[in-house]
């Protein structure tokens, strides 16, 4: 039975390892636009409009 | 250039996190009537509980992940409907596809020492199954390459389809030599499961609960694929440049120089 548990937490874990992985790529790239995208509309509302 | 509204959309989100949700509970339902509920097999014993998972990963990476990922290649090289969405949604694919690839070569190495005697073995199926992996790394690694947007996916897009070939080996090596892997369960050429009653309803749900599991990871990854063609684009420069010539203060931590905002997007391709 030791090798059946053990092949289920391995697959298992790697799953989940690679599912956090995926969210934390996620909500940095987010953070990452959301800044860029803050900055810029900062920006054109200091320029005032055209 | 704009991120992709169509995964942004807030039904796409929350369809996201409902498919997130159901795959947590199909794979929890999975592992309870596995370990638990279902009986032993009379010839392999408890061995057999490794069915449950072992085959449900090999179908997703094989079937799901590189076939959709075949399929979106054709789709990008085919002149009507070329577009960069599906050269990002192979890459995507792939990528969770090689995940999947490696768990299976896990799982079935696991259940491969007690039952053949070794880790290892250098079988038709197997192997094939390795040289899938080398295949799909390989198409990995030339997508880092650097290169415009619509060469990468040219070349991404040929090398994901000569990749591709390898499926159909592994798909049919138990037939076309003698392997010491058994034959398919579910999918033989008779299409008659050689599997019965709870452990097959196992089997089936864990076949559901991985494929769910496998849409999740995807729109999550082409999120990510989005996003960083947008932080990609050169918008980001820009907007830094713009932002620092009119001394709007320290540019955000996380961001510092372009250079630097660039290269973790550079790296996760």
């Amino acid at each position: 039975m030791r090798y059946v548990i053990a092949g289920y937490v391995v697959v298992l874990t790697l799953l989940f390892l690679y599912g956090v992985q995926l969210v934390w790529r996620r909500r940095r790239l987010n953070r990452l636009v959301a800044q860029v995208e803050d900055s810029r509309s900062g920006d054109l509302a200091e320029a005032g409009p055209a | 250039m704009t991120t992709d509204t169509s995964v942004q959309s807030p039904r796409v989100m929350w369809a996201t996190r409902v498919i997130g949700l159901l795959a947590l509970v199909g794979t929890g339902l999975t592992v309870w009537l596995g370990l638990w509920v279902t009986p032993p097999d009379k010839v392999q014993g408890d061995l057999v509980r490794l069915v449950y998972i072992h085959p449900g990963v090999a179908w997703v990476a094989l079937y799901l992940a590189f076939g959709l990922a075949a399929a979106c290649s054709l789709l990008y090289l085919w002149p009507r409907t070329r577009s960069l969405f599906w050269d990002r949604l192979a890459a995507a694919a792939v990528e969770v596809g090689v995940v999947f690839n490696v768990a299976t070569l896990i799982s079935g190495s696991v259940w491969g020492k007690p039952t053949w005697g070794v880790w290892w073995a250098w079988d038709a199926r197997l192997t094939s199954t390795a040289v899938l992996l080398v295949l799909f790394l390989g198409y990995l690694a030339l997508r880092r390459v650097p290169a415009e947007p619509e060469v990468r996916a040219k070349r991404s897009a040929f090398a994901a389809l000569f990749a591709a070939v390898d499926v159909p080996i592994v798909h049919f090596s138990v037939l076309w030599w003698k392997t010491l892997h058994q034959g398919a369960t579910v999918l033989n050429p008779n299409l008659s499961p050689t599997i019965h009653g709870s452990m097959a309803w196992t089997l089936l749900l864990g076949f559901v609960a991985l494929t769910l599991a496998f849409v999740w990871m995807l729109l999550v990854r082409y999120r990510i694929g989005a996003l960083e063609d947008f932080l990609g684009s050169g918008e980001l420069d820009m907007a830094l440049l713009e932002r620092q010539s009119e001394g709007a203060g320290p540019t955000p931590e996380p961001l510092g120089t372009a250079d630097d905002a660039r290269a973790p997007v550079k790296a996760s391709r």
